[in-house]
Order: structure tokens, then C-alpha cells, then sequence
């Protein structure tokens, strides 16, 4: 099963499920925002989205990546508006029968989320400036 | 002549100064041509910016010919995560 949402507020993490008996593993992924952007010091990151076409594209990927692997559920939340360092900007729990493709399936879908989902961050650093993120890693 | 709407993130944004524009065009503009006008209108702040382009909301992978009412992105490296 897909789930996928994004959502303007703190992350309501997906609850861990203790009776799944098919699933061997139940891998969790919190992306949270670090203090430095670029050796830039920053409060928070104000993350941007193309409305409509960033939780399509999402889903498509989350689609594309349980057929791609063995793996039962993916679920995904992401955060849109200003995420202050420390929290959650994005979280994903992928359970599968092995953790193996658990763990490749979760590495697949986070790069093409960053390939293809129409989400930018741009960095509020600690004069209050806003400026747009060059982080564009993979 | 036909009217498109152009929405604009991040770099694009940023070096153009808007979230949106409208722009009125010769029928049988093609989404490279409106390209080249974005780049000229950002006074070369976008000349080292990779852009993919999404027409009402779907990437395209080739130039095509825009209609009336269309809604155009130039969208920057993408950044989520």
C-alpha cells in the first residue's frame, strides 16, 4: 500500500505497526534539517512546493517504487513552510518480508523523491535572510 | 495571440523576483522560445541553472507548442528531503 501527504505543520509520524505478521522488517527514515546549509549557519529551511504536481509526483515515485521492489507498504509525509533545525522535514516507513529490500527500496525512493518531486528549500539564516538552498545533493 | 501563465520557484523566483507572470504570446509559441525569454528576462542569473519544464503541471521531456491558458513551469534542480 501507498500512502504519501504533504502537509504545512509538524510531522504526525505513521504509527508503528506490531501485527504485521508477513513483514520481517519495518525500516523508518527521518529526515531532519541540520544547522549549517553550505557552510552557511541557518535557523530553519522554508521548504516550497509546486502545488498539485509535488504530491502527484511524490505518489508516482512511491508508486514506482513499490513495484520496483519487493516491499509491502511505503508510506511518506513531507513538510512544506518553515521547518526550524532539529525537526522533521521528511518521513518514510517502507515494511517488507526482508530488510534487504526494505533498506535498498527506501535508498531508491528517497533519490528519485530528490530527482523528481517539486519540493525546494530555501535557507532563513540568522539575520532572517532567505535565501535559496544550493543543496541539491542526491 | 495566446496567454500563459508562467510560475516561478525557487532560483527562478529568486532571480526574477515573482512567483508568477503572465505572459501574452504569438500562437504557436513553443515552451524552448519561452525558455530563452525567462533566462533573458533573469539578466543572466539563470545561465548556470538546469531547468525542466512542466506544462499544467507535468514534466515534458521535448519542446512543444503552447496553447492558450496553459500554465508553464521552469522548474530549478529540485530539493526535497
Amino acid at each position: 500500500m501507498v500512502k504519501v501527504e504533504i502537509i504545512n505543520g509538524p510531522i504526525d509520524f505513521f504509527p508503528l505497526n506490531d501485527n504485521r505478521d508477513q513483514d520481517g522488517a519495518e525500516i523508518v527514515f527521518n529526515g531532519r534539517v541540520r544547522a549549517a546549509e553550505y557552510d552557511k549557519i541557518i535557523t530553519a529551511l522554508e521548504y516550497e512546493q509546486y502545488e498539485d504536481m509535488a504530491e502527484s509526483e511524490l505518489k508516482k515515485v512511491a508508486e514506482k517504487t513499490v513495484k520496483k521492489f519487493v516491499i509491502h507498504d511505503l508510506f511518506c509525509k513531507h513538510r512544506i513552510g518553515k521547518v526550524k533545525v532539529g525537526q522533521s522535514s521528511l518521513h518514510v516507513v517502507i515494511r517488507s518480508k526482508h530488510r534487504k529490500e526494505g533498506f535498498i527500496a527506501m535508498n531508491y525512493f528517497i533519490s528519485a523523491l530528490k530527482d523528481r518531486v517539486p519540493i525546494w528549500k530555501w535557507a532563513i539564516l540568522e539575520d532572517g535572510t532567505k535565501i535559496p538552498s544550493d543543496c541539491t545533493s542526491s | 495571440m495566446i496567454k500563459i501563465k508562467i510560475k516561478c520557484f525557487s532560483q527562478v523566483k529568486y532571480a526574477l523576483g515573482k512567483k508568477e507572470l503572465v505572459l501574452e504570446l504569438e500562437s504557436g509559441t513553443t515552451t524552448q522560445e519561452v525558455e530563452r525569454l525567462i533566462r533573458k528576462k533573469a539578466n543572466r542569473n539563470l545561465d548556470i541553472v538546469s531547468l525542466s519544464v512542466a506544462v499544467n503541471k507535468k514534466y515534458i521531456s521535448k519542446s512543444l507548442v503552447l496553447n492558450d491558458g496553459d500554465e508553464v513551469a521552469f522548474i530549478p534542480p529540485v530539493q526535497g528531503g
